[in-house]
């Protein structure tokens, strides 16, 4: 008895061991490219955040000079965390009013809707490079489209991305015409998963449309706008394209964010000790911010 | 049959393996870069100068890459820490300073003196000097002059055949040129870029123009805040607030059209090159278009500059390398890149080269090569022409005084300087 119990509790180890060992070596692929890719550069650059770096010369330690330089000396770093918190709070509101409205426009069975789903969606599609241009010759002072159609009404000229006052406000609007075809996918596939009877109920109960949306679509969707305003806090936080292309974070550095920062210093002066260090502050004040998010969210959400 | 074709596609693949390199093998690789990618340009030295190169030298494979001059720091710079930079790449005069302190370029002294016909370059060779050694090969150049409209002078009153030669001419005519509608600047009688590298460009002209300087002597030191230069800073933002001659908006013309072009501005400093937009994407208009020899007030004195090619230190093919300068600098490439981008040519015997003899406005940046000035070649030079930027951007915004804001840019500078 017992030797059989062995030998088949041997049999059983050693499957487990084989699905062990297979369940690794298909894993090992992508472990191995998140360990090249993700994991040993953000580890060099967290050493690099400590050094003095020009990438032709050997890194020099200078221990935590670079984190004190950016909190305590450095305006332009404090310019660029306002400005890009700044651009966070602007883009997500309204990319989140806007692309709610326009899931709850087509979130019907019309016919040809699609090709106004498409057309919403068709600016997140486009290069942030090809983006720009086009933007840069609407906001144009004297021949753009927006400053002609303005002057036709008596308006203007307005000077989008010239003036310090209105640069960052222009990115914005900019910004939120590209991304509100994303939200709006993700808004309609919530809209979609809310069931129908909550509806057919309210209705019987005599609740109006904006009845049944406060009361059912919004808390319904909740969810959805909680991922949406992590992932949008992120990505606001990253902005770089739009500036890089736009503004080069004039005037007045009025449009310089944290992640434009981090290429002026990496690759332009090539301080790549103080750019890592700008880029592991971004990181910190991100995590803290969806850390807040989430713990703000689930409590609500529960 | 599926298999016999598997076997002889194996078996090729296999002769070729082992073939190209032994093809390869006596050659040797130079890999040249080329600062920039203008179709003309690139079209020139591909169809051109590259089969006639690889004609005269058969022992060199040639691989010549065309880098964005946007990305042509950044790309060197990973690629000497790499260790695969070029052997020889182009760059502008103003990184001399920066390769040479870092040991990344060879000095050329060696071999310009063995050149035969190195006196043609006469003192352009100097652009790219540090410390007394030369490591640039120039190729081709380009100063910032002053461009008008003939037609608007004429439509003012002013004589086109005298151009502004003074600072008080030049604000009288940017005055006179201006043209407001119910609020909206129409025509700016002068535009000024208020944004990026440009800015320090063009107050560089007016502080040597009054006889100031960016350093002391021994380079220890920011004095570009003297007095100078405080007036300098003043007169342009004096243009833009007080003579409302221009504004602060960002003016890209239209299209490829440069804005003088569009009729939206009368005059701006202008590069040869912009002669060449002009040229080609408004032919009708370049015609009225003029460019004027560079102002004068204690001193006479325009910004030029030259771009030219380096030969990278850790180049393992450094005879190869220099022939390929060599080729690359001959009065025939040079007479082909020039043509083709129309810039300045470096050699004193090109100076009447077909496309400058028949172009006015070209041969006017030629006379006007002998009151040129460089940017001053230190490896510091990049960071503080940046924190210039910033500053004199906020001179022309009005957030701060011309001698508020150059204070500030001297003692950014000076910490840029000791570092």
């Amino acid at each position: 008895m017992s030797a059989s119990h062995s030998v088949s509790s041997y049999w059983k180890n050693r499957a487990r061991r084989h699905t062990m060992l297979m369940g690794y070596l298909f894993v090992a692929p992508m472990a191995l490219y998140v360990l090249i890719v993700h994991f040993i550069p953000i580890a060099s650059s967290l050493y690099l955040s400590f050094t003095d770096y020009n990438i032709l010369t050997a890194p020099k330690w200078v221990g935590v000079a670079n984190y004190v330089k950016l909190l305590f000396r450095d305006d332009l770093f404090r310019r660029a965390m306002r400005n890009t918190a700044q651009y966070a709070l602007e883009v997500l509101p309204l990319n989140i009013a806007i692309s709610l409205a326009l899931a709850l426009l087509v979130n019907r069975a019309t016919r040809g809707i699609v090709i106004f789903r498409t057309l919403f969606y068709l600016p997140v599609v486009t290069s942030i490079i090809a983006v720009s241009m086009i933007w840069l010759w609407l906001y144009e002072p004297r021949s753009g489209l927006i400053n002609l159609i303005l002057g036709k009404l008596g308006v203007g000229p307005v000077n989008w991305l010239g003036s310090p006052a209105l640069a960052l406000h222009s990115l914005v609007l900019m910004r939120v015409w590209r991304g509100v075809g994303w939200n709006m996918v993700i808004y309609l596939a919530g809209l979609q998963g809310i069931p129908q009877y909550l509806y057919e109920a309210a209705e019987i109960d005599g609740a109006s449309g904006l009845g049944k949306f406060r009361y059912i679509t919004w808390p319904m969707l909740k969810p959805v706008t909680y991922y949406i305003i992590v992932m949008g806090l992120i990505s606001t936080f990253q902005t770089f394209g739009e500036v890089y292309a736009m503004t080069g974070g004039g005037p007045l550095d009025s449009t310089t964010t944290v992640a434009f920062l981090v290429y002026q210093r990496a690759f332009q002066y090539f301080e790549m000790g103080e750019a890592s260090a700008v880029a592991f502050l971004l990181f910190g004040v991100i995590l803290v911010l969806s850390l807040v998010n989430i713990r703000y969210f689930q409590t609500r959400l529960d | 049959m599926v298999r016999r074709l598997v076997q002889a596609l194996v078996v090729a693949m296999l002769v070729a393996c082992i073939a190209v390199p032994g093809m390869a093998a006596d050659k040797v690789k130079i890999n040249l870069w080329f600062a920039g990618n203008p179709k003309p340009m690139m079209d020139a030295v591909n169809n051109e100068l590259v089969p006639d190169f690889k004609a005269a030298n058969p022992d060199i494979d040639l691989e010549v890459t065309f880098v964005p001059w946007g990305d042509l720091s950044t790309k060197l710079a990973t690629s000497f820490a790499g260790g695969v930079a070029p052997d020889v790449f182009m760059h502008g005069q103003a990184a001399t300073a920066g390769f040479a302190s870092s040991d990344q370029v060879e000095p050329l002294d060696g071999y310009i003196a063995a050149m035969p016909d190195a006196a043609d370059f006469g003192v352009t060779l100097d652009a790219g000097v540090y410390f007394g050694k030369r490591y640039m090969m120039p190729i081709f150049g380009s100063g910032w002059l002053l461009m008008y409209r003939a037609d608007q002078f004429k439509e003012v009153g002013l004589d086109p055949n005298k151009p502004p030669a003074t600072w008080e001419e030049l604000r009288d005519a940017a005055k006179k040129l201006t043209i407001w509608q119910g609020g909206r600047l129409v025509r700016e009688g002068l535009d000024l870029p208020s944004t990026g590298v440009n800015p320090p460009q063009i107050w560089a002209c007016l502080l040597w123009q009054n006889g100031g300087d960016f350093f002391n002597q021994d380079f220890t030191k920011c004095v570009f805040n003297s007095p100078e230069g405080v007036e300098a800073l003043q007169f342009i933002v004096d243009l833009i607030h007080k003579d409302k001659t221009t504004d602060t908006s960002i003016n890209m013309g239209q299209g490829n059209i440069p804005s003088i072009a569009t009729g939206e501005v009368a005059m701006l400093f202008a590069v040869p090159g912009d002669c060449a937009a002009v040229k080609t994407y408004a032919p009708d208009v370049y015609k009225e278009v003029r460019i004027a020899p560079p102002l004068a007030r204690k001193k006479q004195v325009a910004l030029y500059a030259f771009n030219g090619f380096f030969m990278s230190k850790s180049s393992k093919h450094k005879p190869e390398a220099w022939r390929t300068m060599t080729y690359f600098s001959s009065p025939k490439a040079i007479e082909t890149i020039c043509g083709s981008l129309r810039s300045l040519p470096p050699r004193q015997s090109l100076a009447n080269m077909s496309f400058i003899a028949e172009d006015a406005n070209l041969k006017t940046y030629v006379k006007g090569m002998p009151s040129a000035r460089g940017n001053p070649n230190i490896p510091q030079w990049v960071k503080i022409r940046d924190v210039l930027s910033r500053y004199i951007e906020k001179a022309m915004y009005g957030a701060m005084t011309p001698k508020e804001a150059l204070d500030a840019a001297a003692k950014e500078g000076d910490e840029i300087l000791k570092k």
